[in-house]
C-alpha cells in the first residue's frame, strides 16, 4: 500500500513548479503522512535551505538530522555572510524604507506614479537605485523567511516601479509572501492580478506565457483548497482554454485537483462535460484514481469499476498536501474534504445509474454506494424527499422505481430554438459594428 | 595533278576502241579475245587480263621505272595492278562484252539482270553498312542536303547548256538534255563512293532521297526545260514501286541481314575487299546489259555525230563534277571543317553521287513520252553513252584519289618518289583496310626485292612510312578502331624489320618503342573502360583481345627499351627527326625546363612522362595534359588561379566535354597551392560534378555522386583542418583571397555554400532511386549509400555546429531526419549496422586510393569521421535532429521536421504523442499554404497517423485521419506513390513530369493495400451501426461517403463472389454485420492478406474482433430493438461472446446517448425498450428547428467570411487558445498567424477535440475539389457529439449539414 501511496504523490511533479518556499509546507505534510523516511525528507529539506537566506533554520534541521549540537562550519560561514549581507541591503533601502515608515511622508504619495517619482527624488532625495535597493532587500526579506516584512515591502515598491518586468517578479513575491502567510483573501487578490498580467503581457515566447500559467495554477492550489470559494475559482481558472492548454501540454497531474474540484462543487456541473473530453484525451498521459473514478461513471458507466476507484480516491485525497487538509476537531482529525468527496461522489454515481434504470434492487444500490442498507434508504428518501430524484421505494421488494423521464417534446422544441434569437441577435449587431466600421474608414 | 591527267589519258585509251574494233593490234582486241572465252565472271578474271596488260600500262604512263620494272616478279605486278584497278577494269570488261556477243547480254536482260544486279549493290551495301557509318550520315547531313539539292535542283539547269547544241539527229542532244534532270544512279554512285572510302552510308541516303523525291521533280523539270512548258505523264507508282524493290528492300534485307547475324557481319568486315569487287562485277553489269540491248542501235548512228553526243556526255559530267566540287568545297569551307577526315569522305560521296544521273529512270521516262521529243531508241543512245561515261570517268577518279591520298601521306620529297612506291603504298594502304592474305604474302618477296636496291633515301623512306603508319595507328586510337590498329600494328613490325636491316642497328628506333608505349597505356586504358569495352562491335573487341596478346608477347622483347624510354624519354626525343605541330613543341620546351631542374622526385618524372604521352592520344585531352605536365616546382598560385580561371570559363559553353571539365579541375585540385585555393577549386568540382547531368529528368550517374560525397568530405577536412577558413555565399571574397597561405592569420573567405550542396545531393540520391527499378539489385545496392550521404551530412552539421552557424546546421539536420523518419527501428537497426559494415569496406578502398601515383601538394589528412554515428533508438536520433531544428530552423523546415517526427512517432505506434505534436503545431491548418512536397509529406504522416491509431486501436481517429485521404480518388497521387489517371481532367506532359518527379521511392512507400483496409474497416466500424441507427430517419447522416459508395456498388450486384481484394473483403464483411453476424465478418477480415504486415499482427487482430463485437452489437440494437419489449443481458451476452459487464457498459452509454430508448430493469437483468413516437406534427417541428439552425449557422458563416472570421465570440476565443497553444508548442514562429480559419470548427470545447476531421482539408494542391474539407470537418463535428453527450446531439447534428 505504500508503494501505491506514492505513486500517487505528486510533490515530484509539483514541487518543481514552486518556489523554494512553498515546498516546505508540502514537505511538512509529507513528514506528518510519513509517506517518507524521516532522513529523507529532512535531507531533502536542507538541500532547499542551502540556497535560501534560512540558514538558521537549516541549522535546526541538520541538528534533529544528524542528533548533533555542532552546526557545519559552512553553515557558520554562510550565515555570518547572510547577515552582512542583511545589513548592506538594509542600509541601501534605509531611506526609502525611513520614508516609508513615516506615515505623513506616506500621505503625500498619489496614485499618480509619475509624480510620486518626481517628489520622491526632488524632496527626499530617493531615486532609482534607492527604489531597487528596496526591491532587493524584500527579496531578501523574503528569503531570510520574513515574509511579512517582504510583503509589505513588496507592496510598496510596485506602487514605485516603473519596470513591468520587475513589478510582476514583485507580483510573485508578494503572492507568495501571502500564501506562505496563509492570508488567503489577499493571496487570492494577488492571483488574479497576476492572472491578469500574465493574460494581458506579451511575453517574449509563448512557451514562457505557457510557463507562467502553470507556474500560477501551481500556486494557486494553495489558496483554492483553503479558500472557501476557491473550488470555484479553481474549476473557473483551469478550465479556461488557455490554461487548460496548458495543463494538457505540461501540466496534467493537475486535472487531479481539477477533478477533485469538479466531484466537489455542485455549481460547477455544467463543465463537467467539457472536462470529461479532456479526460479522455488525455487518459493516455495521466492516470489518476481520480479521474479515472470520472472516467468510469461518464465514459464507461463501469460503475463498480467506479465503486473500487472511489477507495482509491478515499487513499490519494488523505495524502495528497493540497487535499488532504486536516481539521483538529478535539481529539481527532477528520480529512473534511474527503467526505465531502465521498458524498459526491456516491452521488454521482447514482445519478448517473438512476438515469439508465428504472428498477433498481436497494442492496445493489446500497452496495454500491459504499453504504449499508439502510443507510442507502435513507439516504435515498432523504434525495426523493429534496425532490432531487423522481422515484419511489416499493419497500415490498426493496426495489428503487423510477419514473419514466422522457423529455417534453415542446421542451426539447425550446431547447433548440433557444439559443436562435440570441445567435441572431449578435449577428445583427456584427454587421451593423461592420458596416460603421467600413463606413468610418 | 600530273599523275591524274597521265591516269586519265591512260584510262581513255580503252575507251576509242569501242569505235574502232577492227584496229588488231589495239589492246581493246586483246582484252576481247581474253574475255571471250572466259565469258563468266569470277574473281579469276583479272589474272588474265593482267596478264598482257602491265607493259602498256606502265609504258603508257612513260615512267621511268620500265627498266626496274622489268625485274618485278611478272604475276605480282599483274595482280596488284589489277586490284587496283578493278573496277575500270570491270566496266570495260563488261562493255568489251557486250560489243562483241550481244546475245549473252540481251539474254541477261531479258531476265532484268540489270535489276538483280543493282538489287545485289544494295544488298552488299546493306551488309557492309556499319551503325556507326548511319551516324557519321546523319552528321553529314549538311553535305547531304546539299548533294540532293544539287541532284534535284541545281543539276537539272545544266540541261539547258546541253540544249544549245545543235546535232543531227537533235533527239541525241534532247536525250542528253532529259538525263540531265534524272536523280543519281542508283548503283554507280553507291559503288563508287564505297570504294574511293568515302562516306557510303551518305552517299546511301542521298541516292534512296533523290531518287524517290526525284519521281516529283523530273516531270517538272523536262516539262519546263526540254518540252518547254508542255506537262509530261509520268509512271509515278510503277517507277516509285520499282525502286522500292530494288533499291529500298535489298538495303533493308542487307542491313537486317548483318544485325541477325553477328558472325556473318564478323565475315563481311574481314572481307571488305571481297565486297568491294562483288560490288563492281554487279557495276559492270550495268554497262554490259545495256551495251548488248543497244548494241545494234549503236552502229546505227552516224559514228561521228555520235562521238559528238558522246562528248556532250562527256563535257556534261565534268562539268557537273567541276560544279559540285566546287561547290561542296565552298560549303565545307563555309562549316569550316574542311580538313577533317569525316568532312573529306562525305565530300566524295556527294561529290560521286551528286554528279552522276541515272539511265533506268531516263528509259523509263522516255518510254512514257511515247515518241513526244522523237525516236525513243536515239533519245536513250546517248544516255547510255553518257553513262557509261561517267561510271568509267568516276572509277579512274576514285582510282586517281586513292593513289593521291595515299601518295600525299607519304609526302614530303615526293619529287623523287618513283612510281613503284605509290603502288607499294597503295597495297599496303589497301593492306590497312582489308587482312588479304594474298596480297601479304607478296610484301616478304617485296621486302628482298627493296633490299636488293638500297639506296641512300630509303632509310628516310622507310622512315617516313613507319611515321605514316604509326600516325595511321594515332588515328585508329582515336577513334577506337581495333581492327585498324591490329592492322597497322602487324605492319609497323614489318616496316621494323625493314628498318632495322637498313639501319643495320640492333636496337629498334625511337619512334617504335615510343609506338609501343603509347599503344601499351591505350591499350591499358581501353581495358580499364570496362563500359567502352562493352560497347564494342563484336569484331573490334575480338581485336582488341588478340592486340593485347600480341603486344604483351612483342613488348616482351623490347621491354628494356621501353623501360628506359619509360624513364627518359627526351634523350631519344632529341634524336628523333619528326616534325611536331605547335602544341607538341611547346610541351617539349615545357619538358626541358623540366630536365634542367633537378629536384625531381622520381615519382613525379613517372606522372609527368606518362601524361606526356597521352598528350599524344588525345588532342582532346591536351589542355588537361598540359595541366599535368607542369613542373610543380613552377606551379604557382597564379598559374594555378589562371588554368583554373580558364577552365572556369570553359564551363558551360557548347562543347566542353562535362566529364573532361571534372577531371581538369580534379587534377587542379592536387596541385592547388593554398588550402583556401583547394577549397575553391573543390566547390567548383563538385559543381561541375553537377553539371555532368543536365536537365532535370536523369540523375548523377552513381559513381560521380560518390565521388561528389568524397569531394564533400575533403572540403570538411580543410574546413575542419583550417578553422580560419570560412565558407560564405553571400559576400564576393576578394579575388587574391585565397592566395593567403595556410598560417594566415585572419580568416579567409572562400565562396561556397555547403547547404546547397548537400542539399542538392541528397536531392540526387533520391533521384537515383526514383529511377532504379525497385525491384532489381541495383536498388539495393543504391540503397546501400544512404549511409554514406548520413556521415557527410552529419560531419556537414557538426561543422556548422561548431561554426555556430545553426540555421544552417538546422538545414543540414532535416536532410537527415528525412532520410529516416519512415525508418521503423528494425530498419534503422540494420542501416546502423550497414554503415558499420560500409566503413571497413571503405576504409579498403580508401587505402587503394591514397596509395595511387599522384599527391596533391595540400594533403589533408582525413580529420573527418567517415562513417556516420547512430544512437541505440532512431527514435533517440530524431529527438536529437529534431529539438535542434525547433530550435534553429526557418519555418519550413520545421514545418517539416515536425511532421517527419508525427511520422515517427505514429510509426513507433506514439499515437497520443504524434496527434499532440500535430495539433500543437498546427500544421493542418496552414499546410495548404506550403510546397508540394511539404503537403505530400503532410498526407504521408496522416496516412500513417492513421494507421497508427488503427493499430492502438482507436477506431474513430483513424478514420479521421484517412477519410480524407480517400474522398477523392487519388490515394495514389496524394501520397505520391504513383500516377492516378484521372477520368475527368487530362493532365498535360509537363504536369505528369512534374508529378513524377515527386514520386516516393519505392523503400519509402506507405502499404496502399493495407491502408485502404484500415480505412475500409474503419469507415464500416462506424457506418454500419450508424446506418442501422439513423435507418428510420428522414435525412442520414453519412460519416463516410467512400464506404457508402462502394456498399451501394456492391448491393447493387445480383450475385456476390468471394472477395477477392481489399474492398470486396470489407463488403462481405459488412454484409455479415449488418446482420449482427459478427463471427463471419471477423473471419473474412482475417483472411485478409495485409495483416502479415503488421508487426504485432495478433493482437490487432483481437483488437479488430472486440471492436466488430461491440458494433455487432450496437447494430444489432438498433435494428431489432423495436421488436423486443425487453432484453436480457445474458442473452446479450452470450449471442455477442461479450462479458455482461461490457455488454453494460456498451447498452448504458447508448442509453446515455440517447441513441438507445430503453432503461436497465436491475432486479431482472434486462432492458425494458420504450417506445417513443412522434406525431407528425412534432416531427415536423423538430425538422424545422433544424432547418432554423442551420440557416443561423450559414448567415454565420457568411458573416465570419464577410469580416474576416473576427466578430463572433466563439471562434475568436477558439482563436486565442489555438494561438497560446501552438506558442507552446512550436516555440515561436509565426504559426498562429495562419489560423484564420481554425474557427470554423464550430465544436465545443478547446482544440483537441477538433483534432477529428481537420487533418484533410488543406490537401488540396491541384486546386481541385477544394469544399472537401468541411465536409470531413462537419462529420468530425457531429462524431464528437454522438460519442460524448445527449444534449447536444442535435446541434452537433446540424452542424453536419453545414457542409
Amino acid at each position: 500500500m505504500a508503494e501505491t501511496k506514492e505513486n500517487y504523490d505528486l510533490t515530484p511533479r509539483v514541487a518543481p513548479n514552486l518556489d523554494r518556499h512553498l515546498v516546505f509546507p508540502i514537505l511538512e505534510f509529507l513528514q506528518e503522512r510519513q509517506l517518507y523516511p524521516d532522513e529523507q525528507i529532512l535531507k531533502f529539506k536542507i538541500e532547499l535551505l542551502n540556497k535560501t537566506n534560512m540558514v538558521d533554520y537549516a541549522m535546526d534541521i541538520h541538528k534533529s538530522l544528524y542528533h548533533t549540537e555542532d552546526a557545519p562550519q559552512d553553515m557558520v560561514e554562510r550565515r555570518a555572510e547572510v547577515v552582512a549581507r542583511l545589513k548592506s541591503l538594509e542600509e541601501a533601502a534605509a531611506p526609502l524604507v525611513t520614508f516609508l515608515l513615516n506615515p505623513n511622508a506616506v500621505q503625500e504619495l498619489r496614485a499618480d506614479k509619475q509624480y510620486n517619482l518626481q517628489m520622491l527624488k526632488e524632496r527626499y532625495q530617493i531615486g532609482p537605485d534607492q527604489i531597487e535597493a528596496l526591491y532587493q532587500y524584500a527579496k531578501f526579506q523574503f528569503e531570510c523567511g520574513n515574509y511579512s516584512g517582504a510583503a509589505d515591502y513588496l507592496y510598496q515598491y510596485r506602487t514605485l516601479c516603473s519596470n513591468l518586468e520587475r513589478s510582476l517578479s514583485a507580483l510573485w513575491g508578494k503572492l507568495a509572501s501571502e500564501i506562505l502567510m496563509q492570508n488567503w483573501d489577499i493571496a487570492l487578490e494577488e492571483l488574479n492580478r497576476v492572472k491578469e498580467i500574465i493574460d494581458s503581457k506579451s511575453f517574449a515566447s509563448p512557451l514562457n506565457q505557457v510557463q507562467n500559467r502553470i507556474w500560477l495554477m501551481h500556486w494557486g492550489l494553495y489558496i483554492f483548497f483553503n479558500h472557501e470559494n476557491g473550488r470555484t475559482q479553481i474549476i473557473d481558472l483551469f478550465i479556461q482554454d488557455k490554461y487548460m492548454n496548458a495543463i494538457q501540454t505540461s501540466a496534467p497531474h493537475l486535472l487531479r485537483y481539477l477533478a477533485t474540484a469538479f466531484i466537489v462543487n455542485k455549481r460547477r456541473r455544467p463543465q463537467l462535460k467539457e472536462f470529461i473530453k479532456v479526460i479522455q484525451q488525455e487518459h493516455y498521459s495521466y492516470k489518476d484514481p481520480i479521474v479515472e473514478f470520472l472516467a468510469c461513471v461518464f465514459v464507461n458507466y463501469d460503475f463498480d469499476g467506479a465503486q473500487r476507484k472511489m477507495k482509491e480516491c478515499e487513499e490519494v485525497i488523505v495524502n495528497d498536501p493540497f487535499l488532504g487538509k486536516r481539521v483538529e476537531d478535539g481529539n481527532f482529525s477528520t480529512v473534511p474534504l474527503k467526505d465531502e468527496f465521498l458524498e459526491n461522489a456516491r452521488l454521482f454515481i447514482f445519478e448517473t445509474y438512476c438515469r439508465i434504470h428504472q428498477r433498481i434492487d436497494m442492496g445493489v444500490l446500497a452496495e454500491k454506494l459504499n453504504l449499508n442498507y439502510e443507510e442507502a434508504e435513507r439516504w435515498i428518501v432523504n434525495l426523493i424527499r429534496t425532490s432531487k430524484l423522481d422515484a419511489k421505494i416499493d419497500s415490498e421488494s426493496g426495489t428503487v422505481i423510477m419514473e419514466p423521464t422522457q423529455p417534453n417534446v415542446h421542451e426539447q422544441l425550446v431547447n433548440h430554438t433557444k439559443a436562435l434569437s440570441g445567435r441572431t441577435y449578435k449577428l445583427v449587431t456584427q454587421l451593423l459594428e461592420h458596416s460603421q466600421g467600413q463606413a468610418a474608414r | 595533278m600530273a599523275t591524274i591527267a597521265s591516269l586519265l589519258a591512260s584510262t581513255r585509251n580503252p575507251f576509242p576502241c569501242f569505235r574502232q574494233p577492227l584496229y588488231p593490234g589495239s589492246r581493246s582486241l586483246v582484252f576481247r579475245r581474253y574475255l571471250e572465252p572466259c565469258g563468266r565472271r569470277t574473281p579469276t578474271v583479272p589474272r588474265f587480263i593482267r596478264a598482257c596488260q602491265p607493259s602498256e600500262k606502265v609504258g603508257g604512263d612513260g615512267g621511268g621505272v620500265s627498266a626496274s620494272a622489268k625485274s618485278y616478279h611478272f604475276g605480282n605486278e599483274l595482280l596488284s595492278f589489277a586490284s587496283d584497278n578493278f573496277l575500270p577494269l570491270a566496266l570495260v570488261t563488261g562493255v568489251g562484252m557486250g560489243f562483241a556477243n550481244p546475245s549473252l547480254g540481251c539474254l541477261a536482260d531479258k531476265y532484268s539482270l540489270s535489276k538483280f544486279s543493282t538489287c545485289g549493290i544494295f544488298i552488299i551495301s546493306g551488309l557492309t553498312l556499319r551503325t556507326e557509318a548511319i551516324g557519321a550520315a546523319v552528321k553529314g547531313w549538311p553535305l547531304g542536303i546539299f548533294g540532293l539539292a544539287s541532284i534535284l535542283l541545281l543539276t537539272p539547269s545544266f540541261s539547258r547548256l546541253v540544249m544549245l547544241f545543235q546535232l543531227q539527229p537533235q533527239e541525241l542532244v534532247t536525250g542528253l538534255g532529259i538525263f540531265c534532270c534524272m536523280p543519281t544512279t542508283l548503283s554507280s554512285g553507291v559503288a563508287l563512293t564505297h570504294l574511293a572510302g568515302g562516306n557510303s552510308a551518305l552517299a546511301l541516303a542521298v541516292t534512296v532521297a533523290s531518287n524517290l523525291l526525284g519521281i516529283l521533280t523530273i516531270p517538272f523539270w523536262v516539262s519546263r526545260y526540254i518540252a518547254g512548258g508542255v506537262g509530261v505523264s509520268f509512271p509515278t507508282d510503277q517507277l516509285f514501286r520499282s525502286l522500292i524493290v530494288t533499291l529500298l528492300i535489298p538495303l533493308i534485307i542487307g542491313k537486317v541481314i548483318r544485325e541477325t547475324f553477328k558472325g556473318f557481319a564478323n565475315f563481311v568486315d574481314n572481307n571488305r575487299k571481297l565486297f568491294s569487287r562483288m560490288n563492281a562485277i554487279c557495276l559492270s553489269l550495268v554497262p554490259w546489259v545495256q551495251v548488248s540491248r543497244s548494241r545494234s542501235l549503236l552502229l546505227s548512228v552516224e559514228p561521228k555525230v555520235f562521238l559528238a553526243a558522246i562528248g556532250i556526255g562527256i563535257l556534261l559530267h565534268l562539268s557537273l563534277l567541276a560544279f559540285n566540287a566546287l561547290s561542296i568545297r565552298i560549303l565545307s569551307g563555309l562549316s569550316g571543317d574542311y580538313n577533317s577526315k569525316n568532312s573529306k569522305g562525305n565530300g566524295t560521296a556527294v561529290l560521286l553521287v551528286a554528279s552522276q544521273k541515272t539511265l533506268p529512270v531516263m528509259v523509263a521516262v522516255v518510254e512514257q513520252l511515247r515518241g513526244a521529243f522523237g525516236e525513243p531508241g536515239l533519245l536513250v543512245l546517248p544516255c547510255v553513252a553518257a553513262h557509261l561515261n561517267q561510271i568509267m570517268i568516276d572509277s579512274i577518279l576514285v582510282n586517281v584519289w586513292l593513289r593521291k591520298s595515299n601518295a600525299s601521306s607519304t609526302d614530303g620529297g615526293s619529287d623523287s618518289e618513283d612510281e613503284s612506291d605509290i603502288e607499294e603504298e597503295i597495297q599496303e594502304v589497301q593492306n590497312n583496310d582489308i587482312n588479304n592474305r594474298y596480297l601479304q604474302d607478296n610484301s616478304d618477296d617485296d621486302d628482298d626485292i627493296d633490299t636488293k636496291r638500297v639506296i641512300k633515301p630509303t632509310k628516310d623512306k622507310r622512315f617516313e612510312e613507319m611515321t605514316h603508319t604509326v600516325e595511321q595507328m594515332k588515328n585508329a586510337m582515336k577513334i577506337n578502331d581495333w581492327v585498324s590498329l591490329q592492322e597497322n600494328f602487324d605492319k609497323v613490325n614489318k616496316q621494323l624489320e625493314k628498318v632495322m636491316r637498313i639501319t643495320e642497328a640492333v636496337k629498334p628506333p625511337t619512334l617504335y618503342i615510343k609506338t609501343l608505349v603509347m599503344l601499351e597505356d591505350f591499350l591499358n586504358e581501353a581495358l580499364a573502360n570496362k563500359e567502352a569495352k562493352k560497347k564494342m562491335s563484336p569484331s573490334n573487341s575480338k581485336a582488341l583481345n588478340a592486340m593485347r596478346q600480341k603486344l604483351k608477347k612483342n613488348n616482351k622483347l623490347y621491354e628494356e627499351d621501353i623501360n628506359k624510354y619509360r624513364e627518359a624519354p627526351e634523350v631519344e626525343e632529341e634524336n628523333e627527326p619528326e616534325d611536331e605541330d605547335d602544341d607538341d613543341e611547346e610541351d617539349e620546351d615545357e619538358f626541358e625546363d623540366d630536365d634542367s631542374k633537378e629536384a625531381v622526385t622520381d615519382e613525379e618524372v613517372d606522372e609527368t612522362t606518362d601524361t606526356r604521352w597521352e598528350t599524344m592520344l588525345n588532342k582532346k585531352d591536351k589542355q588537361m595534359e598540359k595541366l599535368l605536365s607542369k613542373d610543380p616546382k613552377e606551379i604557382t598560385w597564379d598559374w594555378v588561379n589562371q588554368k583554373f580561371k580558364e577552365i572556369m570559363a570553359a564551363r558551360g559553353r557548347k562543347g566542353t566535354a562535362r566529364f573532361d571539365l571534372v577531371d581538369q579541375l580534379t587534377h587542379l585540385t592536387k596541385i592547388a597551392k593554398t588550402p583556401a585555393q583547394k577549397l575553391e577549386i573543390l566547390f567548383s568540382v563538385i559543381s561541375a560534378q553537377f553539371d555532368v547531368n543536365p536537365g532535370f529528368s536523369g540523375h548523377m550517374p552513381i559513381k560521380v555522386w560518390k565521388k561528389c560525397v568524397l569531394n564533400m568530405l575533403t572540403i570538411l577536412d580543410i574546413l575542419v583542418k583550417y578553422t580560419n577558413i570560412v565558407v560564405d555565399d553571400t559576400i564576393e571574397p576578394d579575388e587574391n583571397e585565397t592566395s593567403k597561405p595556410a598560417d594566415y592569420d585572419g580568416t579567409i573567405r572562400v565562396w561556397g555554400n555547403l547547404v546547397a550542396f548537400i542539399e542538392r545531393i541528397d536531392t540526387e540520391f533520391f533521384k537515383s532511386l526514383q529511377s532504379i527499378d525497385p525491384h532489381t539489385r541495383e536498388y539495393v545496392e543504391r540503397l546501400r549509400d544512404e549511409p554514406m550521404f548520413l556521415a557527410l551530412a552529419q560531419n556537414i552539421q557538426d561543422y556548422f555546429e561548431r561554426m555556430g552557424d545553426f540555421k544552417a546546421a538546422a538545414k543540414v539536420a532535416l536532410r537527415r531526419v528525412e532520410s529516416i523518419y519512415y525508418k521503423p527501428q528494425e530498419v534503422y537497426e540494420a542501416m546502423r549496422k550497414l554503415a558499420e559494415l560500409v566503413e571497413e569496406d571503405e576504409e579498403a578502398e580508401d587505402a587503394e586510393e591514397e596509395s595511387g601515383p599522384i599527391s596533391s601538394f595540400i594533403v589533408v589528412p582525413e580529420v573527418v569521421p567517415r562513417k556516420p554515428t547512430f544512437p541505440e533508438s532512431g527514435r533517440a536520433m530524431m529527438d536529437l535532429l529534431v529539438s535542434l531544428i525547433y530550435r534553429n530552423g526557418d519555418e519550413r523546415t520545421k514545418a517539416r521536421a515536425m511532421l517527419c517526427d508525427i511520422y515517427h512517432h505514429a510509426l513507433m505506434d506514439n499515437f497520443g504523442t504524434a496527434r499532440d505534436l500535430l495539433l500543437m503545431s498546427h500544421l493542418q491548418d496552414n499546410i495548404q499554404h506550403m510546397d508540394i512536397s511539404t503537403q505530400i509529406l503532410f498526407n504521408r504522416t496522416m496516412a500513417q497517423l492513421g494507421l497508427c491509431a488503427f493499430r492502438v486501436g482507436m477506431i474513430t481517429e483513424s478514420h479521421s485521419c484517412l477519410s480524407e485521404l480517400y474522398s477523392g480518388q487519388r490515394v495514389r497521387e496524394l501520397l505520391a506513390q504513383g500516377v492516378s489517371q484521372s477520368r475527368y481532367h487530362e493532365k498535360t506532359p509537363e504536369q505528369e513530369r512534374m508529378e513524377r518527379r515527386r514520386q516516393m521511392p519505392y523503400h519509402m512507400h506507405i502499404n496502399l493495400e493495407l491502408l485502404e483496409a484500415v480505412h475500409l474497416i474503419g469507415a464500416m466500424l462506424l457506418e454500419v451501426p450508424n446506418m442501422a441507427a439513423n435507418s428510420l430517419e428522414a435525412r442520414r447522416r453519412v460519416i463516410s461517403k467512400n464506404f457508402r459508395r462502394l456498399l451501394e456498388i456492391s448491393e447493387r450486384q445480383a450475385f456476390n463472389a468471394p472477395p477477392e481484394n481489399v474492398r470486396d473483403h470489407v463488403m462481405a464483411a459488412t454484409r455479415a454485420l449488418t446482420k449482427g453476424d459478427f463471427q463471419t465478418a471477423f473471419e473474412v477480415l482475417n483472411s485478409l492478406e495485409v495483416w502479415r504486415m503488421l508487426k504485432n499482427r495478433d493482437s490487432i487482430l483481437e483488437m479488430v474482433k472486440a471492436r466488430i463485437k461491440e458494433e455487432a452489437l450496437r447494430t444489432y440494437l438498433f435494428t431489432y430493438s423495436s421488436s423486443y419489449e425487453s432484453l436480457s443481458l445474458e442473452q446479450l451476452a452470450k449471442m455477442f461472446d461479450v462479458t455482461e459487464a461490457q455488454v453494460h457498459s456498451i447498452v448504458s452509454k447508448m442509453m446515455i446517448n440517447e441513441e438507445l430508448h430503453a432503461s436497465w430493469d436491475q432486479p431482472t437483468r434486462c432492458i425494458v425498450f420504450h417506445e417513443v413516437q412522434h406525431s407528425r406534427l412534432q416531427s415536423l417541428a423538430f425538422q424545422l428547428t433544424e432547418k432554423l439552425s442551420v440557416l443561423a449557422e450559414s448567415n454565420e458563416r457568411a458573416m465570419e467570411a464577410r469580416t474576416g472570421g473576427g466578430g463572433l465570440d466563439l471562434s475568436s476565443r477558439r482563436r486565442d487558445n489555438n494561438q497560446d497553444y501552438a506558442g507552446a508548442a512550436s516555440g515561436g514562429g509565426r504559426w498562429q498567424d495562419n489560423n484564420m480559419n481554425s474557427g470554423y470548427g464550430g465544436r465545443q470545447g478547446n482544440n483537441r477535440s477538433g483534432y477529428g476531421g481537420r487533418p484533410g482539408q488543406p490537401r488540396d494542391w491541384s486546386g481541385q475539389n477544394r469544399g472537401g474539407g468541411y465536409a470531413a470537418r462537419a462529420g468530425s463535428g457531429n462524431r464528437g457529439g454522438m460519442q460524448m453527450d445527449g444534449s447536444t446531439r442535435m446541434v452537433s447534428l446540424n452542424r453536419g449539414v453545414r457542409a
